[in-house]
């Protein structure tokens, strides 16, 4: 069963991402390309895995940009083209962005940003809307499934009517989400690709103020289109007393809080999917109902903003209007949304109390519950190697004593924040941005800076964005180390093929690039090392601390410790001897579960002495080096 | 006994972090958590035990000299600027290699030769330096390994880990050779609770140094680099004063550093030291200042007193009288250096009342300055 | 019976036992009888250990939000007892319906050894205490019993089904189990269905 099965006319269960997937083969869609990103990341993957059946081509690009340029040299030979990215993609793609909107676009290119409210899988929770209106192209917000399908498949209509590509907007609720969508019929993709200027300038920015006027032009006929749009609706009283202006997510909550107040008498819902340009008359229209309006959105009051900027405009016309959103406190300025914050501000505005659990339940389950449901963290798996890699550096910066540091970057390694990594990551923001700050503090010394500096990347963020870093560190010849955690896998988004892997998105071979003939090619020092032998990680890194001629590679080599499970037996079998071992007394102190912390070793209050959990251990093999007692013991299988 | 029972957290506050740490090693390789790297004692991770081993055996934790001199001597401190004391010798190795390649008179090599020749030991933790100069603890067993040991060159060691991983293998009967803060380490190993007995009772012999100060090991090397090839070096010495240099012998030259530029690189530790003559120890032995050739030997304890006996009557080493002025020379040194450490840890400290790691009464504190 | 509308049932657990395949068959299955169902997951690093929610709104009249509000779980199937415990407090009331596995993943917490696990007995209690009914299923260990214990998630959806808490029969399950299974696996499948509904309808539940 995949998305290019389904018949059309009979209703599936589908994630949102598998819903734009579907509306984008649906619109006859011939081209899809990203870079993983949660929540992005199943928009292409779906794709690829019907690529075959479907006759498109889908590729996992290196990083955002490309992912973007390449959709939309598919767009500039006549084939309708995809691209997906979470909300950091947009920011990495922005550049090419800028200049393809005033390029202009030919076969409908369709921008799915994915948003992460609450940063449940991000470094950040930006809004992207705000892209679509500093890059002035249309913006779309599904609020359904369905809607998730469907306003896709406008999309890439609204694009080829324009000339210019569409934003489509989710974010987790409804990229992660599932629910059931009608599906329609799929068309296949154009087979007529060809690339043809019809003038030096055509496929170009150029004249750069001429295209910027055209391209407000279109713009307007994007909001022409709107006006008449069936995703923009209204539901309630002909005159509420309060009017919700609310788009994406922010519809089922808004439906569901006005129930649970019961003040569907009271209060009307303005439902809008086209939230920019603004359906101006529309929205004017539903605007003079009331004089008192709330706006649910997320994250960013980039819907109240407009309105207000709208009604601003129309002074003359606007009557008595009193807008509550973020800008009032009645919707909460950070973090995502959901029914209860939504029914708390409607209650709020208008002076109700939500039926809520009784207090004395919501007490009760407190006093039960409150001690055993601590924070569960989250941590590496049994066998990762960057257990092993973590221990060493902890270990190398130690020994070494000058108050070393590593700068972190993005992927499974980034849990060394926290215990799982012992805390030795102490920097994250971008992708890549690890090697570029190391290479900022690699160049303090004449400012008395004397800490080596560790930079920590894997190898799908090596290809993603280090390499321009690391050739900074190497020109500007900055001192610090970077340790490359190459486990052969884009993990923490679900184990997306990369340039190093050697296979593509749709499971083609493909020659692997080799990061350590890439680095030498760099002319930097390289080393290669296993992070489960620790003690010749922890001396190697030691060494090259100690090295300041430059910037120095190590390249942490060895599978994810998921992938290996899946290969075959594990390479040992691992059991602790409780004779030999000390528990908590003096001399350990309870070190592997203690500070290691495995999840394959549990601390069993029993009998005061570590033992292994056989469900949970890979077998590895690490932790035996670990204990000072040896008393945990590996037999080879 | 009354010694207070605190953890590794309190040693990281108390005395590693308040740059006390004496770099003994009696804290290095019991457990995970303490180890000796480059001449420095790293706490790798953090333990959270309330009481532990490692407290309880370092010398600048908790020192009371009479309950110390009990364990060791069966009574508590006597007056004296030298500690328990039976006799004062000179003494050198007999004829052969000790003689030869000892410091100056050979005659601790000697003393440790013939304890495991004879069996009164089965093995001597002594300190040897790598190429890089960097010094450690090394176990042997026999008179070659002993004398691969001989020479100093004043670097601080962590000799007493070498002592903790000795103490697990087959050997029972260990001697150690050691500076004064080594001597009370071991003192300490001797009184502490949470000692393993199997292992401490294996301590046989204790021959400890002369002491004035030990140098931090990093940027006393990084500064010999500047001036010479860390890997020509064969011996280092101080001449007496007032030379006022430090001597750097190679196959083919000697440098003479100022002994001013050396002195930089004094680990701090050494000037809260009140102990110059090791007065813990069996035997305590030292240069024999204006006689070269011949150390001063200071016999402590009747374990002393017998290997000395023996080893004289085999013709191991020679004795012969100290002359009246080294034996006074020597005991004013002593009670100069006791001086100026209390003076600077009243400094430290801040109050007469505090002398941080000395645990003493004002009696006994008028006795160790009598 | 009228049937509750939504009826709203949240599947908890931690990352890598099988929430989300759960959540999807029981969709699936409900979308096929012509509900509308919408399906909210939680998981930030669900395979890292992380604890995993998946909220399911089912109803005949119309699409809801992925969220359910505080306080309005009809229905908790929980694989692991300290989540069950957490999705209780938050949204849980008295008359909703518990179904929780009994076999602990321990949390680094426990496990580092600087918190306690409570005690089987004692989590049935408070699962009692806080429900209108609830059942405690061995299933890991039935699960290992009849060989893997990946058939753990399983076993449990047939215990909801058993419970007659979800418009859904046994029939039904098992259509869905054959349209998502491979054919080698589903044999096994089926079995552990068939085991967890039994064990629904011959256990007691724990006194509330």
């Amino acid at each position: 069963m995949s998305i290019a099965t389904g018949k059309a006319g009979t209703s599936e269960l589908y994630m949102g991402n598998e819903a734009i997937a579907r509306g984008a083969l649906e619109a006859g869609v011939g081209f899809a390309a990203a870079y993983p990103g949660t929540p992005s990341s199943e928009v292409i993957a779906t794709l690829a895995e019907v690529a075959k059946e479907g006759e498109i081509y889908a590729e996992w690009s290196v990083n955002e940009k490309v992912a973007m340029e390449v959709a939309a040299a598919a767009s500039f030979a006549g084939v309708r083209a995809i691209v997906a990215m979470k909300q950091n993609g947009i920011n990495v793609a922005s550049d090419f962005l800028m200049n393809l909107n005033l390029t202009g676009t030919r076969a409908g290119l369709v921008l799915a940003a994915c948003d992460d409210p609450s940063a449940l899988s991000s470094t950040n929770e930006q809004d992207s809307r705000p892209f679509a209106k500093w890059a002035d192209l249309p913006l779309l917000e599904p609020g359904t499934f369905q809607e998730a399908k469907d306003m896709t498949r406008w999309a890439f209509e609204i694009s080829e009517e324009i000339r210019n590509a569409c934003m489509l907007r989710t974010v987790t609720r409804v990229s992660h989400a599932r629910g059931d969508v009608e599906l329609g019929e799929l068309i296949p993709p154009s087979k007529e690709a060809r690339f043809t200027a019809t003038s030096p300038v055509d496929f170009t920015p150029y004249p750069v103020p001429f295209k910027h006027h055209q391209m407000i032009a279109k713009l307007e006929k994007a909001r022409e289109l709107f006006e008449s749009s069936p995703f923009n609706r209204y539901v309630g009283p002909e005159r509420p007393e309060l009017l919700v202006v609310t788009s994406g997510a922010c519809w089922l909550y808004s439906l569901e809080a006005v129930k649970a107040l019961r003040a569907g008498d009271r209060v009307g819902i303005l439902k809008l999917g086209t939230t920019w340009p603004l359906p101006e008359k529309f929205v004017q229209k539903h605007l003079a109902r009331t004089e008192r309006v709330l706006v649910v959105e997320e994250v960013a009051p980039f819907l109240e903003g407009n309105l207000k900027e709208l009604v601003g405009g129309h002074l003359a016309d606007a009557g008595q209007l009193t807008f509550y959103g973020k800008r009032s406190g009645h919707i909460p300025d950070s973090g995502e949304l959901n029914p209860d914050l939504v029914a708390k501000a409607l209650g709020s505005v208008l002076d109700l109390e939500v039926e809520g659990v009784s207090p004395e339940y919501v007490q009760k389950a407190q006093q039960l519950t409150g001690s055993h449901t601590h924070m569960r963290a989250i941590g590496f798996c049994a066998g990762c190697p960057h257990r092993a890699s973590f221990w060493s550096i902890k270990n190398a910066l130690k020994l070494d004593g000058r108050g070393g540091f590593v700068t972190g970057d993005i992927g499974c390694y980034t849990m060394a924040l926290g215990p799982t990594g012992y805390f030795q990551v102490k920097t994250v923001q971008a992708m890549g941005s690890g090697v570029g700050l190391a290479c900022g503090f690699g160049n303090l010394a004449r400012t008395g800076f004397e800490q080596p500096v560790v930079s920590v990347c894997g190898d799908s963020t090596f290809f993603h964005a280090a390499i321009p870093a690391l050739l900074n560190g190497i020109y500007n010849h900055s001192n610090f180390t970077l340790m490359i955690l190459d486990n052969s896998a884009t993990a923490m988004t679900g184990f997306q093929p990369h340039p190093g892997i050697g296979k593509t998105a749709t499971g083609e071979t493909t020659p692997a690039v080799d990061i350590e003939a890439l680095c030498r090619a760099m002319g930097v020092r390289v080393e290669v090392t296993d992070p489960f032998d620790l003690e010749g990680t922890t001396e190697k890194l030691l060494e090259l601390l100690r090295d300041d001629g430059g910037v120095r590679v190590l390249i942490s080599k060895r599978t994810c410790g998921l992938v290996r499970a899946r290969q075959g037996e594990p390479d040992y079998r691992v059991h602790i001897d409780p004779e030999k071992c000390r528990g908590d007394a003096c001399g350990c102190a309870r070190l592997c579960t203690r500070v290691f912390q495995c999840p394959g070793l549990i601390w069993d209050a029993e009998t005061d002495r570590a033992k292994i959990d056989e469900v949970i251990c890979s077998g590895c093999g690490v932790c035996a080096d670990v204990c000072p007692a040896g008393a945990i013991i590996n037999e080879a299988i | 006994m009354s010694a207070e029972l605190k953890g590794p957290q309190q040693l990281q506050g108390e005395v590693i972090d308040k740059h006390l740490c004496a770099l003994c090693g009696a804290c290095v390789g019991v457990c995970p958590y303490l180890v000796s790297h480059q001449g420095r004692i790293v706490v790798m991770d953090e333990c959270n035990l309330s009481e532990g081993r490692c407290y309880a055996v370092c010398p600048r934790t908790s020192v009371d000299f009479d309950e110390l001199n009990r364990v060791v001597f069966g009574v508590p401190r006597p007056e004296g600027e030298l500690g328990l004391v039976r006799e004062v010798l000179m003494a050198r190795a007999g004829e052969g290699a000790a003689r030869k390649k000892g410091q100056y008179g050979g005659t601790v090599s000697a003393l440790m030769s013939f304890a495991l020749r004879e069996g009164l030991i089965d093995s001597a933790v002594l300190t040897s330096s790598d190429e890089a100069l960097l010094p450690s603890g090394s176990a042997v067993r026999d008179e070659a390994g002993v004398l691969d040991c001989a020479g100093s060159n004043f670097v601080a060691a962590p000799t007493l880990a070498e002592f903790n991983r000795e103490a697990v293998t087959d050997a029972q009967r260990i001697g150690v050779v050691a500076t004064s803060c080594q001597v009370l380490a071991l003192a300490k190993m001797r009184t502490s609770t949470l000692e393993k007995r199997d292992q401490i009772d294996k301590l046989a012999l204790v021959v400890g140094l002369f002491c004035t100060w030990s140098l931090r090991y990093e940027d006393f090397v990084g500064f010999l680099r500047e001036k010479t090839d860390l890997a020509e070096i064969t011996k280092v010495d101080i001449p007496p004063p007032p030379a006022e240099v430090f001597e750097v012998y190679s196959n083919s030259s000697c440098v003479k550093l100022p002994l001013a530029e050396v002195r930089r690189f004094i680990r701090s530790t050494c000037d809260l030291c009140t102990d110059m003559t090791a007065e813990l120890a069996d035997l305590s032995v030292g240069s024999a200042e204006g006689v070269p050739g011949w150390n001063t030997l200071i016999v402590r304890s009747e374990t002393g007193a017998e290997l000395v006996k023996k080893a004289v009557a085999d013709g191991a080493i020679e004795t012969a009288p100290l002359p009246e002025e080294n034996l006074e020379h020597l005991k004013g040194a002593a009670l100069n250096k006791r001086k100026r450490a209390l003076r600077n840890i009243i400094d430290k400290s801040g109050s007469s009342e505090d002398l941080l790691y000395l645990k003493l009464s004002e009696e006994a504190l008028e006795r160790l300055l009598a | 019976m009228t049937e509750k509308d939504p009826l709203n049932v949240v599947v908890t657990g931690v990352g890598g036992q099988g929430n989300v395949l759960i959540s999807q068959l029981i969709g699936k299955a409900l979308v096929k009888k012509g509900y509308h169902v919408t399906i909210g997951e939680t998981y930030g690093a669900s395979q890292r250990g992380g604890a995993v929610m998946s909220h399911i709104r089912i109803s005949r009249q119309e699409q809801y939000g992925p969220l359910i509000p505080e306080g309005q779980a009809d229905v908790i199937l929980g694989l692991e007892p300290v989540e069950t415990m957490r999705v209780l407090a938050q949204f849980g009331h008295p008359g909703v319906i518990v179904i929780a596995n009994s076999r602990p993943v321990y949390t680094m917490a426990v496990t580092t050894g600087a918190a306690e696990y409570p005690g089987t007995e004692e989590v049935a209690r408070l699962l009692g205490e806080l429900s209108s009914a609830a059942w405690v299923i061995d299933a890991t260990d039935i699960a290992l019993e009849m060989g893997a214990s990946i058939l753990t998630n399983i076993i449990m959806v047939g215990a909801l089904v058993g419970s007659q808490a979800l418009p859904l029969g046994p029939e039904e399950l098992e259509a869905a189990l054959r349209d998502s299974m491979p054919s080698d696996k589903l044999e096994m499948n089926l079995t552990a269905a068939r085991r967890g509904l039994e064990e629904a309808r011959t256990r007691a539940a724990v006194p509330s």
